[in-house]
Parts: C-alpha cells; sequence; structure tokens
C-alpha cells in the first residue's frame, strides 16, 4: 500500500520539473514516444508516480534513463504539464538518490552553494601555484599527477559506490533474481550503451544530434586518455600531438552547437536548462579549448610567458574532475549505460522461464 | 354526407408508384359513391400541386378532399392548410397514408401493394364522406401563473413572467426564499456568492406590484384545468408582526432555550425557535418555528412584536398556468456509505458548503484544524446498484470549484479527488485546469472497485486502486473526508402527488419531450423548471425557468386558449352513469353531474385530448368521438373489408 505524498512535487521543482502536476492522464505523451513499448511504457506513469509522489517505485524504476529527451512529448502534450522536462528532473533526482554523499543533491538544488564550490577550488589551484612560487614545470608535473590522481579517487570513492547504490535500488531491493550467468551475459548491452548511446537513435529525427553526442562522448574519452596516458602536454610524437588536437577541437564544435541550442532554445531538450546543464556544457567547451591553446602554446613555446592559461585550463580541470564528473551531470554517462545494463537484467529474468 | 370529393394520388417520385400501380388505384376508386374528382400526381406535396388542388376546390366546390399519400405525420397540416386556403373548412379534409403502410412495407409484391393501397383510399373516402366542419373550441384563460418554490428558478420565472406583464403569485413553503442557492457561498465561474444572487433577485422581484410572494405557504388542494385552475393557499403566520426595536429580537433570539439542528446549515450547527438563516437574508424578518416553540414566553418579555398566537391564512387563487420550481435535496447517504455517520470526520459536499462558508482564517471540524480533505465522487449518483442511475451533472464542477476556494481560503490545504472520471464540462474545464495546477490530486476508480474509507487507530484512510496508475493500491490520510453527494427528487414531494404530475424513473418531475417540448407536462397548464425535473447547475435551472415562464405565459397571455375540437361527447340522455369512463379518462376529464333528475358524465373540454378510451368501456354507448363517429369508422371498416 502506497501513501500519496504531494510534497514530492514541490521537491522535485527543485531539480527542474515544470507544470507536471497539470496532467490529466490523457496518454498522449505515452502514444507519441518512439522509445515507449507495451511492457516498458513511458512517460505517462512517470509522471503519475511524480503527482503521487511514490519516491520507492521511482527510486526502483529504470524509466527515467530510457527517455533520451526528444521532446516529442512535451510538443504533444495537451495540458503543457511538460513531460520530456519532468523526465529531465528525475533523472537528476535519481543521480541525488544514488550519490551516497548527498552533495549531488545539494549542488542540483543550490545554485549559491554550486558556485561556492567553483570559486573554492579555484581558489585551490591559486593557492597551490603560489606555493610552488608558479614554477610553470612544477605546476604540470603535478597538474599531470592530479589527473590521474582525480580519475581512480572519483571513481573508486564515489562513482563505484553509487552504482552499487543504483543497483541495490533497481535489482536487489526490488527482489529481482539475476543470475551471474546473465550479468556477464549481459556485460555487453553496457559497453555498447556507454560508447555509442544506441537507444537514442530510436528516436523519431534525431540522427544529428545523436551523432554530434557520439563523436563528443569520442572525442572526451579519447582526449581524456590521450592527456592522462599519453601525456599530450609533454608528448613529442607527431599523432599523439595531432590526435590531441583532433579530439579537442571536436569537442570545441559540439560544445559551441550544444551552448548554442540552449541560448537559443531551438529544440525542446535546451528550453528548459538548469544551472547543472549550463556547467556540463560550458565545462566541457572549457576544458577542451583550454587544452587546446595550452597545446598550441606550447608548440609556440610560448607557454612559460603565459603560465595562467595553464593555470586557467588547471583550473578548469580541477572543477570538472571534482564536482561535475561525480556531482553533476557527468555522471548520466555512467547511469545511462548501466541502466541499460540492469534493464537488461530484469528483461532476461522475466523472460527465462522458471523451474 | 358530402358528394363531392376530390381524390388525390400522389406517386412521391417513385417511392409509392414504384410498387403501387397509382393509375390502377386511381381508376378503382374514380367511381367510388360521391367522389367527383380522381388524379394522380407526382408530388402532391409541391407547390404547384397544392395551387391546383386549391382551384379545383374553389371551382368545383369540393366539400371533401383526400391524399393517398406519405404518413400523416408528414403532411397533414400541409394538406389541411390546402384546403384552408381553398376556403375549406380544415376537418373536411382526410389523409390516405400509401407510402409508409403500402409501398415500403410491400415492396416485394406489387399487385399487393396496390390491392391494399385501393382499400385504403376508399376507406378515407368512407371516412370524409361523414367529414364535418368544426371550429376549435375557445376556452377562458385566466391570466396569471402561480409559480411553486421561490428558489433561483422559480424567483426569475417570477421576473421573467411580470416583465411580460402577468400577475405572479410566488408561493414558497419556506419562510425565506432563495431555495438551495442562498445556502451557497461561492459559486462557481462566477464572482457573485448564492447570497448575492439571491439578494438581487428579490430587489428586482418586490419592484413588480404584479408578483405576491407567499412564504410559509403550503397549496392545500387544486382543482380545475389549463386556463382556469383554483388553488387553495394555506400561509403560516411568521408570529412576528414587525422588527423590534433596536436589537430586541435579537436579544429574543439569544434567550429562546430550545436548541435545535439548524437545517440552513445542514445540521453542522444549532439554531433557535426563532431565527433566521442569515444575516442579510430575505424575507428580512425572523420567524417562529412554532412546531418546536415551548411557548415559554421568554421571547415575549424582551419583544412585543412577538405574537405566538397568530394564526393560519387560507387563500383562493385563481390561475391560468401552474410552473413548478420546487426543486431538490441533496443525496443523504444511507449509514455506513464510505463511513458516513459512523466515522465521524465524514460529512457531505453541502456540508462542507456551509463549513467553509462558516471558518475564517482556519478550517476546523471537531475541533480538529483540516488539511489533508479526500473527496469521494459520485455519492449517491451513477450508483451501479442503487436507483440513482444518473449523473447529477453539478457535482464535479462543483467539488472541484470549492477544492479551489478551499485552497484559496486557507493555508496548507491538500485536496485529494476520488473520481470517477472527470466531467467539468464546458468552461468549467477551466477550474479543472487550476486545481491541477495547485497540486490537487486526482485518483480514479471504476464503479465495481470503489474506494474505501476506513477508521485505523483514531486515523481516517481512505484507499484506492487506481485506474490511473495502473491499479496501484494507495492510500491518504484524511483530515476530512468530503461525499460528493448529487441531486435527489425533494423528500417532501406531495405537491406533485396534488397535481398527479409524472415522475420519470429518477424520481423527478418528467416533460412531454426531453428534447422538444422540455418544459411541458402532461397535465396542460402545468409546467416545470430547475431541478425538481432532474439535476441542474444555477446556469441550467435558470434557463428552464425561463422557458417555463415564456410556455406558461402563453397559455395566459391571451385570456382565451384555442383547443383542438376533437374530443368525446357524451349523449345525456344515453348516459346512466357507470362511471366506467370516468375510471379509464387518463385524463381526468370526465366529472359527474347532477341536474336534479338524473346522474350523467361531463367531459371537461378544456381537458379531453380525444384519445377514445372512454367509448369501448361505455355499456349504453352514449360516448361518441368529435371525427371518429361510429358511423365513420364502420363505413371505414366496411371498405377496408370489401372484397
Amino acid at each position: 500500500m502506497a501513501r500519496i505524498d504531494t510534497k514530492f512535487g514541490v521537491k522535485l521543482k527543485k531539480y527542474g520539473a515544470v507544470d507536471f502536476t497539470a496532467c490529466y492522464n490523457c496518454g498522449n505523451c505515452t502514444a507519441v514516444c518512439s522509445l515507449s513499448t507495451q511492457d516498458n511504457s513511458i512517460p505517462r506513469d512517470m509522471v503519475r508516480y511524480s503527482v503521487l509522489g511514490l519516491q520507492d517505485d521511482l527510486k526502483a524504476s529504470l524509466k527515467p534513463w530510457l527517455c533520451y529527451y526528444c521532446g516529442e512529448c512535451t510538443a504533444h502534450c495537451p495540458q503543457t504539464a511538460n513531460p520530456g522536462e519532468l523526465m529531465m528532473a528525475l533523472r537528476r533526482w535519481l543521480t541525488s538518490k544514488y550519490d551516497w554523499t548527498g552533495l549531488s543533491g545539494l549542488l542540483y538544488r543550490s545554485l549559491p552553494l554550486t558556485l561556492l564550490f567553483f570559486l573554492l577550488t579555484a581558489l585551490s589551484v591559486l593557492i597551490f601555484a603560489i606555493c610552488k612560487d608558479f614554477n610553470l614545470e612544477t605546476i604540470m608535473h603535478y597538474g599531470h599527477y592530479f589527473e590521474m590522481g582525480a580519475i581512480g579517487a572519483v571513481f573508486l570513492i564515489i562513482l563505484l559506490p553509487n552504482i552499487i547504490r543504483m543497483w541495490w535500488f533497481v535489482i536487489l531491493k526490488p527482489k529481482i533474481k539475476v543470475t551471474l550467468k546473465t550479468y556477464f551475459k549481459s556485460i555487453g548491452e553496457l559497453i555498447v550503451h556507454m560508447f555509442t548511446q544506441k537507444r537514442s537513435l530510436s528516436c523519431d529525427e534525431n540522427k544529428f544530434r545523436w551523432f554530434e553526442h557520439f563523436i563528443l562522448v569520442i572525442g572526451y574519452l579519447m582526449l581524456l586518455f590521450t592527456t592522462v596516458f599519453l601525456d599530450w602536454f609533454s608528448a613529442k610524437n607527431l599523432f599523439v600531438i595531432v590526435l590531441g588536437y583532433v579530439e579537442s577541437m571536436v569537442i570545441l564544435i559540439v560544445t559551441v552547437d550544444f551552448v548554442m541550442t540552449r541560448i537559443k532554445k531551438s529544440r525542446e531538450v535546451g528550453k528548459f536548462s538548469q544551472p547543472s546543464d549550463w556547467f556540463f556544457v560550458i565545462w566541457l567547451f572549457l576544458l577542451g579549448t583550454t587544452a587546446l591553446f595550452v597545446r598550441v602554446f606550447i608548440d609556440l613555446h610560448i607557454l612559460e610567458f603565459h603560465i595562467w592559461l595553464y593555470l586557467f585550463h588547471l583550473t578548469v580541470l580541477a572543477q570538472w574532475a571534482i564536482i561535475i564528473v561525480p556531482f553533476g551531470k557527468w555522471t548520466h554517462f555512467l547511469y545511462r549505460s548501466f541502466a541499460m545494463y540492469f534493464e537488461k537484467l530484469k528483461e532476461t529474468q522475466y523472460h527465462e522461464p522458471t523451474i | 354526407m358530402n358528394n363531392n370529393i376530390g381524390v388525390y394520388i400522389c406517386h412521391c417520385g417513385g417511392n409509392i408508384s414504384d410498387y403501387v400501380d397509382v393509375e390502377k388505384v386511381k381508376q378503382a376508386i374514380a367511381t367510388e359513391e360521391g367522389v367527383t374528382l380522381a388524379k394522380t400526381t407526382i408530388f402532391a406535396c409541391a407547390d404547384s400541386n397544392q395551387k391546383e388542388m386549391v382551384e379545383d376546390i374553389r371551382q368545383q366546390h369540393l366539400n371533401g378532399v383526400v391524399v393517398a399519400s406519405c404518413s400523416p405525420k408528414l403532411h397533414q397540416i400541409t394538406f389541411r392548410a390546402v384546403t384552408e386556403r381553398a376556403g375549406l373548412n380544415k376537418y373536411n379534409y382526410v389523409h390516405a397514408n400509401i407510402r409508409e403502410q403500402v409501398s415500403w412495407a410491400h415492396s416485394d409484391n406489387k399487385p399487393g401493394a396496390t390491392e391494399k393501397a385501393i382499400h385504403i383510399v376508399k376507406a378515407a373516402i368512407a371516412k370524409v364522406r361523414y367529414a364535418k366542419s368544426l371550429d376549435p373550441i375557445i376556452i377562458q384563460s385566466q391570466k396569471a401563473v402561480a409559480i411553486i418554490g421561490a428558489g433561483i428558478a422559480g424567483m426569475k420565472a417570477a421576473i421573467q413572467l411580470a416583465n411580460m406583464g402577468c400577475p405572479v403569485y410566488l408561493i414558497e413553503r419556506e419562510y425565506f426564499v432563495g431555495g438551495r442557492v442562498a445556502q451557497w457561498d461561492s459559486l462557481s465561474t462566477s464572482s457573485e456568492t448564492g447570497k448575492q444572487i439571491i439578494t438581487r433577485l428579490y430587489q428586482e422581484l418586490i419592484k413588480h406590484n404584479t408578483i405576491t410572494l407567499f412564504t410559509g405557504a403550503e397549496i392545500s388542494s387544486y382543482s380545475g384545468s389549463i386556463g382556469d385552475f383554483h388553488l387553495k393557499v394555506n400561509i403560516k403566520p411568521r408570529y412576528i408582526n414587525q422588527q423590534c426595536n433596536e436589537g430586541g429580537l435579537q436579544k429574543a433570539i439569544d434567550v429562546c432555550p430550545v436548541i435545535l439542528p439548524d437545517e440552513f446549515n445542514f445540521n453542522i450547527t444549532n439554531r433557535k425557535a426563532i431565527y433566521h438563516n442569515f444575516p442579510s437574508e430575505y424575507p428580512q424578518l425572523p420567524v417562529v418555528d412554532m412546531v418546536h416553540c415551548n411557548r415559554c414566553g421568554e421571547c415575549l418579555k424582551i419583544c412585543g412584536a412577538i405574537d405566538l398566537d397568530q394564526k393560519d391564512e387560507l387563500l383562493d387563487i385563481h390561475v391560468g398556468s401552474i410552473l413548478m420550481a420546487t426543486g431538490f435535496d441533496p443525496y443523504t447517504p444511507i449509514d455506513g456509505e464510505f463511513g458516513y455517520n459512523q466515522i465521524n470526520n465524514v460529512i457531505t459536499l453541502p456540508q462542507f458548503q456551509r463549513l467553509i462558508n462558516l471558518n475564517e482564517k482556519k478550517l476546523i471540524f471537531n475541533e480538529k484544524e483540516i488539511r489533508h480533505i479526500a473527496y469521494i465522487y459520485c455519492v449517491g449518483s451513477r450508483q451501479p446498484e442503487g436507483e440513482n442511475k444518473y449523473c447529477s451533472r453539478y457535482c464535479c464542477t462543483t467539488t472541484i470549484h470549492i477544492a479551489n476556494v478551499t485552497r484559496r481560503k486557507f493555508k496548507e490545504i491538500n485536496n485529494y479527488h476520488f473520481t470517477r472520471g472527470v466531467r467539468t464540462y464546458g468552461k468549467q474545464e477551466t477550474l479543472y485546469r487550476e486545481s491541477l495546477a495547485n497540486g490537487d490530486v486526482f485518483l480514479q476508480s471504476y464503479e465495481d472497485d470503489l474506494p474505501v474509507v476506513t477508521s485505523e487507530d483514531g486515523k481516517t484512510i481512505v484507499k484506492i486502486n487506481d485506474i490511473l496508475t495502473m491499479k496501484k493500491s494507495m492510500e491518504i490520510e484524511a483530515d476530512l473526508v468530503v461525499l460528493v453527494t448529487g441531486m435527489v427528487p425533494r423528500a417532501e414531494n406531495s405537491i406533485g402527488a396534488l397535481f398527479k404530475l409524472p415522475k420519470g424513473r429518477d424520481k423527478f418531475f418528467n416533460e412531454i419531450h426531453m428534447k422538444l417540448r422540455p418544459v411541458e407536462t402532461v397535465i396542460d397548464g402545468i409546467t416545470i423548471s430547475g431541478a425538481c425535473q432532474g439535476p441542474k447547475n444555477v446556469t441550467e435551472a435558470i434557463n428552464s425557468a425561463l422557458s417555463a415562464a415564456t410556455k406558461s405565459f402563453s397559455y395566459v397571455s391571451k385570456g382565451e386558449l384555442e383547443l383542438e375540437p376533437i374530443i368525446a361527447r357524451i349523449e345525456k340522455d344515453a348516459c346512466t352513469w357507470c362511471g366506467a369512463c370516468a375510471n379509464v379518462c387518463p385524463y381526468d376529464a370526465i366529472r359527474i353531474e347532477n341536474d336534479g333528475q338524473k346522474e350523467y358524465a361531463v367531459i371537461n373540454n378544456a381537458v379531453c385530448k380525444g384519445c377514445g378510451m372512454c367509448l369501448p368501456v361505455c355499456p349504453t354507448d352514449a360516448i361518441d368521438l368529435t371525427a371518429y363517429s361510429n358511423s365513420e369508422i364502420e363505413s371505414m371498416i366496411d371498405a377496408l373489408a370489401q372484397d
């Protein structure tokens, strides 16, 4: 027996949900959604759960992650209840629920707090530089170590436990029995969706957006690999240098287009940007751009005279690595692909004959 | 006996002539006795043929006309008008139906169809031979209308009639006007409250000196018929002569020791035996409830205007038409229906409306502040098992409106609507939208799986398997459960029985035709309006009141009424008064008369509909029906039975 909790709706508004209580359950949204299926229909039931405040059901559901926000539902809603943005808000809310530190939720709900965190990180970088007497070589040296250390720490301390929590909410708590074999057999689903976002291809009229997103993900992951493991900023190998240039250019171009979409509100997905959305695209843009210029300055041998540029890059990098990646929108990269993986587990389970 | 008869046989395009050999029919009837003209025509109803008929009648001095064509429902009036235009009385026209009854019915047997057509036309000719010129019956009509019920419908109808120059007797059973609407505070899609609207109507009403208002008045008996109704009205006194000296009357109310549940507030508060419902109420003089007054005399010591010895008054009223506007009662749930009368915070929608009107700032019920309100819809309406199958129309809108008002008036209100599908039709949809935007929660169930209200550890829990959430079981803890009760006919509805007004399956008064004659009843001269006819909101009640006022006015406006002359007639000499005819008459049109020599039956011409029910039961054959006399019918049968 579930208790109705109307306060949840108020809470959800802080995560960006708008007007969803206007829903009168006509089901147009579900009818027009190209990803909705008979067995796994979205988004009306998620709107319903949100209106009624059925938090346990929402936490156990993977459905918010099954939506890729084409905006068709919102465009067809006769009550302008904006189901598309509600699904987005639910993803933010779920992110905050998966996060064991609770910081995620705090940052989503409070812009001042987010800005304070960004400021503190920038100050730390400045203090670190002062400590090192603005010695470029030393700073770059530690900067490189910071990248490696941050990746490992964020993954082990924040992201891995969060994925386990997600697993607990959607598989263990609802007592869905999955055999070990199924876990291994379905791992392909995780990899494919992580690197391709294949599912979003099924959204109508969304092919170009998918392509942009695809090359952005690939470009970002490869730049990460190039800078961290191939040490791009110190590389002498021409291939590595050119590779880094290409990758950072890709990031620059795609993120500019994404930012423009949000400014012009030309697509449904960009109409209701939350601070977390702005931070994500802008910092990704800054990351790619500053990396690009750092390497340009290295190649022109003028970085020593423009150490501020590297410090700016390091600041952006630090803010990205310790705020946006663990607690911000970056996590959707992981949760979306794991959601597809867990969904596959549930699906296999339901379809396996019980002996 | 008419012996100069014209007969027209219609092809109806081919509708008739494709199956009936109309030429053969013409030949067969041309030689009938009295027929001097027989013609076929492609379309008898066509303008050209009508003109030809007029000329034929005039030139050949026809004294009987038959058209054999379609159903009389379609064109009898048309051809009666043709004969009238030609100067021949319209009752000298007889219609023969050879389309619906012949060509369409026997399209598989053409010779047989022709045969049948010949017989039907011959029967019509046989009848027209006996046809007589008839004039409409004229009766006097008293130019005044009695309106029963001074609620919003009755008041509006009274004003409308007075505006048309018609004297009105407005008869109200209660001591105050306004009926149910005076009990509602905020009304949906209106910025005025019920009380304001009633006050406005009252001010308008008293400006008309042709309106006579009686309060505390009931009709004890009635007689007569359309144009000539006599009503006996019993008027109870208020037991108070005029306003007391400054505040004296209020003091009298204060000292009254009798405490009674206040029906105006649906018993959620109490009143005294001297009372008025609210300060600005009309008429403004309070009243002594003599049924419950114990005559202790305390009030008399304070206010000299009180006179407990006033007597009932009996008045005779003579009117031409009666307009019913007696309204409705809210449905009273049966004990235990959704916890009603068993769980102490379960109330009805009318009670809740009074409650939010009486509370200011904080919404308190049973000394507890109310935050979470559950509304259970369709209580007493759309019953799966009970008798009320109908939708009460007003309740979805009113509940949503009241929920919105409650949110505006009080703080931190949560509304939960347990519906069976929301019906906020028309402009009222905006209220539904507003409540959704407010964050009201709507849940829904079918009639076979209704919500359940239980009391658990002093908490009131409402449970539902919500069909909007995949039938998931859900519950809320409610501070107050409001049963959205529909409309039912007045419990005290003896006035309907007095007038013998027919009721529908829903037990509300019934109109003749839901669409085409929506305010007339089968009792000529009595019209119905407002919620006594069925559930209506204020707008709909006013619409029907204006409609009924116009209809009633049409009965009395000219001072006389023209009635159809086809009625039963009794031959006094042959009648032995056995009473059989009076027993079968569905219109109560036959009464006994005694001229000192014998008892005999008399027909009330104003009431008789010429249905003919009395004819076959008369043992002495003393009754004849105009235009359907025995000789006419027998000659028709002879014609039909001919080989």
